[in-house]
């Protein structure tokens, strides 16, 4: 009884034993890799081994997914999971090789950032009332951009289509920027995008930014009003990552990250930086939080990719 | 009917090869489209076949036009060399970078001229060091560098 | 004028010594990773990002990129040593400076290389200093219609890059086209030709491929020698140009600038375009066509310095739009915007010292990079005399590891050995590989600014003629005119062949 007892509370005698691999799904240099590099040197000041990031991109992410989900549940392999390997991906493709409920401890929800409605300067709409008027006039006219598709650009676009009952093009794109280019030339007239990117442009006058897609406001642009005090009720969109790992993780190795890690983004200089990047501090605070937070986007996205009929195959 | 420019003979066939690959594959598995609002197939569709016409037009070029013959294949640099690096990749995990390398450098240098066991492993272990040197140490890598039995 | 008063502030914040060592230790870093294959640019950027967190913007931003435009340096030493393109836009440098590796004049070759670059980094810096806005403002003009005609452009242009049949040439373009579909379609999200393989979702890598034809398939070409003659004649003529040498190449390097400067603005493989528009163009004036592919030193000059100048100016939508216009530029803004600073229209006036700071710096590195690299080549050089046995397992060996370091993934390295295997093939048959790359890296780009276009037209053809289009259409008329000009020769070669066989 005693010995069940010091097993299930107790961290494993000599964990980490050896250097800690955190593997990003995606290539080097995009936010969810910067974060992942911020943090990992507070991980390994606060766990005494290194955090080497490890970069795994390929197939939207789920091909660093995947090996983690696969790899040994000993807590030395971590993933920073995000809303499209966890909750996006599950719905786009029909035979995803991993369960991201299942075959996951979710440890600790790192960012969230909103995106943000973006309209080219030329279009003759000011808020988001007269871009649903205006959408209403001339069904099929208006194009909006997006990343890719299956991104959270794109299925913004789809569920602002849903509630307003409006008809959009989606123009996909390979990544953001060349989206961007084209929404600043008046190629495309209105684009879902990343807070913390599109803000420059926003703040030099080049875009006009509509609303924001999360219910509270922003306080990196708190003048932006939310979609949902826009007419579009309860329409709440995050762009999340965070740390997750094996199923099989023990309890306290899963307990111990979870402190360290929020400890690590409450630090000044982390604080200031998940600022920058126009992220609040998230809002699941404990590992069941986080993974009743995944079932929920889970869920969401299922229904809403079903509904725009995105599909890779 | 001879065939006068082998070359272009077996070019001709690839071409068609992958031409007909192509579109083949694209139209059974990939929506077409139409020519305004294309599909996945389409390109695919298109160009493959471009390119079966051109294969089969040198396929039937090299019936009538002279050309030199096909150079002699050799098959052990060729085989050696591309298992040794296949074999450096899948083994890099379970082997670290100590095996992957010994790996392709014994088995590439078996595709090579002469073999001499003690040059071949002064080789081994200078590309070993540099490769940890440079790569690991240096630019941080995130490279195994033992075998997986013996610990990270 | 202002345009002084800033290159001053620019200077005075470009020769602070602690922004001069972040400066050397840029370009020295990219010019090791550059020569290294495939390991690049944008891996090491990432994983120095951290260490910027610590630096002053400037300071930061300096370094990253010495370390990108130094890769351009040492990309073009792989290149011409052992024909392996160090970057994607190092791949056309191997065409002819390989060959003239072969024949002894590596020394030449690397030297026109790194001085065309030097002249093309200066002349694009002044460019940026003078021009960024309103260039800035061109590349936004390019939309998927002007795109697609350049790219149609391009590829009627790769052609030019065959030395031999022009059949077999387009027929590789065209396989380099399919072989470019590989992966996520981005009009429509369908994964195409992966067969349920996750790692070829995002397509092919360019790398990979280049590797793979370009560097395996001659080493195992090489190993056929069955006399081991050595590879390189180790009587090596000079280490330095001639007269004759930098007669023939000085007018190619100012073409090179001019193209490269141009193309290096457009967002998305503008600078890549640039060496290979370099190349044809200078095939294309040449009195001697025929000396292409074959070590003609204008096939050097001109292709280093367009990609060297297309490397600087693509800076310039990052620096005026916060628009990247490759990889290396997404990771500059992400360096920026963990600083605080977030890149866009405003960063030239909020932060001039920045912008200036930057932009003189790039003329501190270029002078960098010739000082280090020129004495260097003596260095190379004797490398290349190294017996063949030691020197093809270590290439082996850093290509592998360049290529796997990609993605941490096997299947990488297997990509390479088949592309190996199938470059071998090709050299075989007589079926030259640059006009097959080049079709691989324009053919996905072509497709989807076609898609897009016309998704945005509604499905009207005619955007790309369109009045209101000007660039697409001189693009197309362009492409029309120059494969009349490539063609013709071929007709009447074909005719004259028909009528020997008559006659």
């Amino acid at each position: 009884m005693l010995a069940l007892c010091a097993s299930t509370l107790a961290l494993p005698q000599d964990w980490p034993s050896r250097p800690v691999h955190l593997v990003v799904p995606y290539a080097p240099g995009g936010p969810v890799d910067l974060s992942a590099r911020l943090i990992a040197p507070k991980l390994q000041q606060a766990l005494g081994q290194p955090v080497v990031v490890e970069n795994k991109p390929g197939a939207g992410g789920n091909i660093g997914a995947d090996f983690v989900a696969k790899s040994s549940p000993d807590g030395h392999t971590l993933v920073m999971g995000a809303i499209a390997t966890h909750a996006i991906n599950p719905a786009l493709y029909p035979k995803l090789a991993y369960d991201p409920v299942r075959d996951f401890r979710h440890i600790a929800l790192l960012v969230q950032v909103p995106n943000v409605l973006v309209v080219n300067n030329e279009l003759p709409a000011r808020s988001v009332a007269e871009l649903v008027a205006l959408a209403k006039r001339q069904p099929g006219k208006l194009d909006f951009a997006s990343g890719s598709t299956g991104s959270t650009g794109h299925l913004a676009g789809e569920l602002f289509k849903q509630i307003t009952g409006t008809e959009l093009v989606h123009v996909p794109y390979k990544g953001s920027a060349p989206a961007v280019a084209d929404l600043l030339a008046g190629r495309v007239h209105l684009m879902f995008d990343n807070l913390a990117s599109a803000a420059p442009n926003i703040q030099a006058g080049k875009l006009r930014a509509l609303a924001v897609t999360t219910v509270r406001r922003s306080s990196f642009l708190p003048e932006l009003p939310t979609l949902d005090e826009s007419g579009l009720k309860g329409f709440e969109m995050t762009t999340w990552w965070g740390l997750m790992a094996p199923a099989k993780t023990p309890q306290p190795v899963v307990d111990r990250i979870s402190q360290e890690a929020l400890r690590a983004i409450e630090s000044p200089d982390l604080r200031e930086r998940w600022r920058a990047m126009g992220s609040e501090l998230p809002g699941a605070r404990t590992p069941a939080e986080f993974t009743a937070f995944v079932e929920r986007e889970r869920k969401l996205y299922a229904e809403l990719v079903k509904r725009s009929g995105a599909t890779v195959d | 009917m001879k065939v006068k420019s082998p070359k272009d003979f077996w070019a001709g066939l690839m071409f068609m090869g992958f031409g007909l690959f192509f579109t083949v594959w694209a139209v059974i598995y990939y929506q077409m489209g139409t020519a305004v609002r294309m599909g996945p197939a389409y390109f695919p569709t298109v160009l493959g076949g471009m390119l079966a016409v051109l294969g089969l037009i040198v396929f039937f070029g090299s019936f009538a036009v002279e050309g030199p013959p096909v150079p002699e294949f050799s098959y052990r640099p060729l085989i050696l060399i591309s298992l040794g690096c296949v074999l450096y990749g899948y083994l890099m995990k379970p082997l670290g970078l100590v095996g992957a390398t010994a790996a392709l450098v014994y088995v590439s240098a078996l595709g090579g001229h002469e073999f001499k066991w003690k040059e071949v492993t002064v080789l081994y272990l200078i590309l070993v060091f540099f490769s940890w040197a440079v790569f690991v140490k240096g630019l941080t890598l995130p490279f195994p560098v033992w075998p997986e039995f013996m610990g990270y | 004028m202002e345009i002084f008063h800033n290159l001053y502030i620019g200077f005075v914040v470009a020769v602070h010594p602690v922004n001069v060592m972040y400066c050397f230790i840029g370009v020295i870093l990219g010019t090791l990773i550059g020569v290294l294959p495939g390991i690049g640019p944008v891996a090491t950027i990432a994983m120095l990002l951290p260490i910027t967190f610590n630096l002053n913007p400037v300071a930061a931003l300096i370094m990253l990129a010495g370390i990108y435009y130094g890769a351009q340096y040492g990309g073009s030493t792989t290149a011409i040593l052992v024909n392996i393109p160090g970057e994607s836009s190092s791949v056309v440098t191997c065409l002819d400076g390989y060959q003239m590796a072969r024949q002894g004049r590596a020394g030449p070759a690397l030297a026109i290389a790194a001085l065309g670059s030097f002249f093309a980094g200066c002349v694009a810096t002044l460019i940026i200093a003078v021009a960024a806005p309103p260039l800035a403002e061109v590349a936004l003009k390019f939309g998927p219609a002007e795109y697609f005609s350049l790219m149609v452009f391009g590829l009627v242009a790769a052609t030019v890059l065959a030395h031999g049949s022009l059949i077999k040439a387009i027929a590789m373009v065209l396989l380099g086209l399919l072989l470019g579909l590989v992966g996520t379609d981005v009009n429509s999200g369908v994964l195409r030709f992966t067969f349920g393989v996750p790692e070829l979702s995002d397509g092919i890598g360019f790398v990979i491929v280049a590797m793979g034809m370009f560097g395996t398939a001659e080493i195992i070409a090489n190993l056929e020698l069955k006399d081991q003659r050595e590879i390189f004649t180790s009587k090596v003529t000079h280490l330095y140009p001639t007269k004759q040498d930098l007669k023939d190449s000085w007018a190619a390097v100012l073409r090179g600038t001019a193209l490269g400067s141009m193309l290096g603005i457009l967002p998305g493989g503008g600078a890549l375009l640039a060496s290979f528009g370099a190349y044809t163009l200078e095939k294309k004036v040449s009195k001697h066509p025929e000396r292409f592919g074959k070590g003609a030193i204008e096939g050097v000059a001109g292709p280093e310095s367009a990609n060297n100048a297309g490397a600087q100016t693509s800076f310039i939508p990052m620096l005026t739009l916060g628009i990247p216009s490759n990889a290396v530029m997404a990771l500059m803004i992400g360096a920026l915007m963990i600083q605080g600073i977030a890149p866009g229209p405003q960063v030239m006036n909020e932060k001039p010292e920045l912008f200036w700071g930057l932009i003189a710096s790039m003329w501190v590195g270029n002078l960098m990079l010739v000082v280090l690299n020129l004495p260097l080549i003596g260095m190379w050089v004797k490398l290349l005399t190294v017996p063949y046995r030691y020197l093809y397992p270590s290439i082996l060996v850093f290509m592998a590891i360049g290529v796997f370091s990609l993605s941490n993934n096997a299947f990488d390295v297997l990509i390479m050995a088949v592309f190996g295997v199938l470059g071998y093939i090709c050299v075989k048959l007589e079926c030259e590989p640059a006009p097959m790359i080049l079709g691989f890296i324009l053919g996905p780009l072509m497709e989807e600014n076609l898609r897009r276009a016309m998704l945005l037209s509604r499905g009207d053809p005619f955007v790309f003629v369109s009045p209101n289009k000007p660039i697409s259409l001189a693009f197309l008329v362009a492409s029309t005119i120059l494969l009349v000009i490539v063609a013709m020769p071929a007709i009447r070669k074909k005719r004259e062949e028909v009528f020997v066989e008559e006659g």
